[in-house]
């Protein structure tokens, strides 16, 4: 795409598309209008100077006028093209009092001093929800009740962006899709409602089901149904979001296979499109886009029987910690050894029993000169199970606590402390050097 | 081998310190090295493996490199790169140590590291696996460029300093935002900085060509050059531009640059002296820095009364951290967005460090294990080529080597705050955008808090990385 000059500031893509002006920032070139809140509610502004009938339109006074058969140079209103007309609102306290924050519509003004300033009127039957504009009145008796969103937690919501900003703090809903994930990954593709996941058995009410061949519209592609109404209106409010996870998620997908399905509102097409993001179709916004490749292919598959790394070192600590105690409650020798004993319950037999064999006699023949003290080697098997006593201290070992540097540490030192505290003043065979 | 189990002969079974330990080397017939290692089952072993660490880095710090290299030996049995999780870890940590040892012979060290070819594509490419295999990166980007949209609303010139220009996919998603952006999209700049020259043009042509799709005017401008050599001026910052800056994982290398045996410097000193005052105590002997280190050190700032005594700037007249920062402060920037690692490797002894490092480590361990493939060679680059060589610069490095300094964010907001920074609290729509992308990502155990205007990513509960924004003070 050629652009003539980088310093250009940015156009609306057609040209001579005539430039709405933003709420609040009125054209500066227009004419502000006081208009007193008589008139300004007045239904019919709009008078024929010729039989004084007032009409609430002045495209309909035109036509009335047209009637009156007017000679030639009479029927011209005015020359010139009407000036860019701003209005403010009459009430004092306004934001929209003050010229430069006039709107540039009537209508607009009209609705704004009925909504903030006036009387409400309307009221809905259903909801009790009440309304100054009798528009915006019929605007909600439409979807009243039509559309409902229902949280796994159980909140009912009629509207979707509260919705969609409930879902996105609500820890049941943490919970479930963490465990909906586990599940998904079976699922080929299930990668795109993943997100939103809630378990199969619709929480949404059974007034959703149009909702969801609405969606089916906006989202051509939808694997499952699980598929909550996140889509698009909700990206168009956060635009940015979507952007940035849009982007992320589809500069990672760039280099693997994974598919990551792109939106199908326009703006975000192209976006997907730019990016070398293989096979983009079309897909709601937010739940794909958020989508990295590596998306957990393997997901507790080869962890499912061994323990990770941190968890490993959490019962070592623990095991460190508990066994200083332990030995000085059999009353074994002080300076505490390291027992590896019970490593848990499940500890194989073969273990057990090598233990319990090579104890004794082949010890001394470890041959090394660790200066450590006594090792009550004896009592292998200490009894059915390690007290953990570090219960706290496991969460601190995890660093929990902010600044928890110190603690962090802790259960491991303990198992260090319970190596003997010797190490340090060991001068070893020849060739120390300090490190 | 053999002699060596013979000769030391203590009659009482108490010599040996640890069970394990000697179940561990002992084995019915002394012919055959540990057969029973192939028995252990994993959780067995790793805990093994993390006693048999312990050891190791105690002798290590004590000096018995005779006993440490036993136990290496005992650990290179059971560790291994294509293990599990701690069969990983543990390799990882004891090359560290082995490295940190051999360094006590510095021509042998250097001898073995002489022929070393050291791939800049591969490096490149390991940053972009770090990107990709991650939420940390994407989650660090949302928040930054979420804090610059809100500071930069209404202005029409942004300027943004990215202290490391590594990834485009940051500023395109930027660039789309701005351009969403209901007044229009500024004028934007953005200062690259990176060591390498080709990362930058990479990095400008992929902006260039998504501002010109987008009508965004913008410009590129890198700056190749080391964080700690960089020269300001370079950065080319207009007085009253809209500057932002983005910071991530770099600032940890500058305190590098601080000596370490003296910390203690006088806050107020400095923001007296127009923060172009350095302290510095001269370095002390490599060797010996393990031993001379005292422990409160790590403990950030304590205004000492001696430090009023400053020496004069020293003859490298480099940059410490604090001038840096004020530097940075001294750019006034709108906003300031700092992620770092949220551990603290910067312990004073080699124990405290590999302690605080074996967490850590497990944690971004953990997190490959649970959503990559043992066999991914991927995998397998981003633990060797980069965690691995994190782990060998904490624990074999020192001194000015050292740069993998990472630190809490209580420090680096202590810091930030001296140097003249007011930290801004994270935006609920920044955090609801970041919690939105965690939870889509689909990895449960990745999770996200906030604490203090700081945002943490976390493994489980770890916390392991942490963002903040600033802005300056006057």
């Amino acid at each position: 795409m050629e652009h003539q000059s980088p310093s250009h500031s940015s156009a609306p893509q057609p040209p001579p598309r005539k430039k709405r002006s933003l709420p609040g920032m009125p054209d500066p070139d227009a004419e502000v209008i006081a208009l007193s809140p008589k008139t300004l509610l007045a239904t019919n502004r709009f008078v024929c100077e010729i039989c004084n009938k007032g009409f609430q339109r002045d495209q309909n006074l035109q036509l009335h006028r047209r009637g009156h058969n007017l000679p030639w140079k009479l029927r011209q209103r005015g020359s010139n093209e009407p000036r860019k007309k701003a209005y403010v609102c009459p009430e004092p306290s306004c934001v929209h009092h003050n010229p430069a924050r006039a709107l540039g519509d009537l209508t607009g003004i009209k609705k704004h001093f009925c909504r903030k300033h006036g009387v409400k009127k309307w009221q809905c039957e259903r909801c009790s929800k009440k309304y100054a504009v009798h528009s915006d009145w019929k605007a909600h008796m439409k979807t009243c009740g039509t559309r409902e969103y229902r949280c796994d937690c159980g909140t009912l919501f009629s509207r979707r962006d509260s919705f969609i900003t409930h879902r996105a703090f609500c820890d049941v809903l943490a919970q479930e899709s963490a465990m909906a994930q586990i599940q998904a990954q079976g699922a080929t593709n299930s990668k795109a409602a993943a997100v939103v996941s809630s378990p199969p058995t619709p929480p949404l009410t059974p007034s959703v089901s149009p909702t969801l061949s609405i969606q089916s519209s906006e989202i051509p592609e939808n694997p499952t149904k699980k598929l909550s109404p996140t889509s698009s209106n909700a990206m168009t409010n956060s635009g940015t979001s979507t952007v940035f996870a849009s982007v992320l998620a589809s500069a990672a997908t760039a280099t693997t296979s994974s598919q990551s399905p792109s939106s199908s509102t326009c703006s975000f097409s192209n976006l997907m499109s730019n990016l070398e993001c293989p096979n983009a179709t079309s897909l709601s916004l937010s739940t794909p886009l958020y989508l990295s490749t590596n998306n957990p292919p393997h997901y507790s598959t080869s962890n499912a029987p061994a323990l990770s790394a941190t968890a490993l070192l959490q019962k070592a600590a623990q095991m460190g910690a508990s066994n200083a105690s332990l030995r000085r409650g059999l009353g074994l020798a002080t300076s505490s050894s390291y027992q590896c004993v019970n490593i848990s319950a499940t500890t194989t037999p073969k273990w057990n029993d090598r233990v319990k064999q090579e104890n004794q006699p082949q010890v001394d023949s470890l041959g090394l000169r660790l200066p450590c003290g006594s090792g009550g080697v004896t009592d292998v098997m200490m009894g059915p199970s390690t007290p953990f006593v570090g219960q706290p201290m496991t969460r601190d070992l995890l660093g929990l606590g902010m600044g928890g540097g110190a603690s962090s540490t802790g259960g491991l030192s303990a198992l260090l402390s319970s190596f003997g505290g010797n190490f340090e003043s060991s001068s070893g065979e020849g060739g120390v050097h300090h490190l | 081998m053999e002699s060596m189990f013979q000769e030391e002969g203590s009659s009482s079974v108490t010599s040996s310190p640890l069970q394990f330990f000697s179940m561990m080397s002992l084995s019915p017939s002394m012919g055959s090295p540990y057969p029973w290692h192939r028995e252990l089952k994993s959780e067995e072993r790793g805990l093994c493996l993390i006693h048999l660490l312990l050891t190791c880095a105690n002798h290590v710090a004590a000096g018995s490199l005779e006993n440490a290299n036993t136990i290496l030996e005992q650990i290179s049995q059971l560790a291994s790169p294509d293990g599990d999780t701690m069969q990983r870890i543990a390799a990882y940590f004891t090359e560290a140590l082995a490295d940190r040892i051999l360094k006590t012979w510095p021509g042998l060290h250097r001898a073995l590291n002489s022929t070393r070819i050291v791939m800049v594509s591969e490096e490149i490419l390991v940053q972009k696996l770090f990107f990709e295999f991650f939420p940390f990166l994407k989650v660090a980007y949302i928040l930054t460029n979420q804090a610059i949209v809100e500071a930069m609303e209404g202005e029409k010139m942004v300027h943004i300093i990215d202290l490391n220009a590594a990834e485009p996919a940051q500023w395109i998603a930027l660039l789309q935002a701005l351009s969403a952006r209901p007044e229009g999209p500024p004028h934007l700049r953005i200062t690259g900085v990176h060591q390498q020259k080709e990362v930058l043009d990479q990095m400008a042509h992929k902006l260039i060509e998504e501002a010109e799709k987008l009508d965004i005017p913008f410009q590129f401008n890198p700056v190749v050059s080391k964080l700690e050599n960089l020269d300001f001026d370079k950065l080319r910052v207009k007085t009253g531009e809209a500057l932002a800056i983005s910071s991530i994982l770099q600032l940890h290398s500058l305190l590098a640059l601080d000596d370490d045996a003296s910390r203690r410097k006088s806050p107020l000193l400095l923001k007296n002296s127009n923060a172009t005052h350095l302290h510095k105590v001269l370095l002390m002997n490599q060797s010996t820095l393990g031993d001379l280190l005292e422990k409160d050190m790590v403990n950030g700032y304590s205004p000492s009364p001696d430090s009023a005594s400053s020496s004069p700037a020293s003859s490298t007249a480099s940059m410490n951290s604090e001038s840096f920062l004020n530097a940075l402060w001294g750019l006034s920037p709108k906003v300031m967005v700092v992620t770092e690692q949220d551990s603290n490797h910067n312990g004073s002894t080699l124990m405290e460090r590999l302690l605080e490092a074996l967490y850590s480590y497990a944690a971004l361990f953990d997190c490959l294990e649970s959503t990559v493939s043992r066999a991914s060679m991927e995998r397998l680059k981003i633990e060797k080529m980069l965690f691995g060589e994190e782990i060998k610069n904490i624990i074999a490095c020192e001194g000015a080597e050292r740069k993998e300094r990472h630190e809490k964010m209580d420090k680096w907001i202590q810091r930030l705050d001296l140097s003249g920074f007011g930290n801004v609290p994270v935006s609920y729509y920044a955090m609801l955008q970041a919690r939105r992308f965690l939870q889509s990502y689909g990895c449960e155990g990745y999770r996200m808090r906030e604490e203090n205007g700081s945002v943490m990513i976390c493994w489980q509960d770890r916390s392991l990385f942490s963002t903040t924004a600033w802005r300056s003070r006057k």
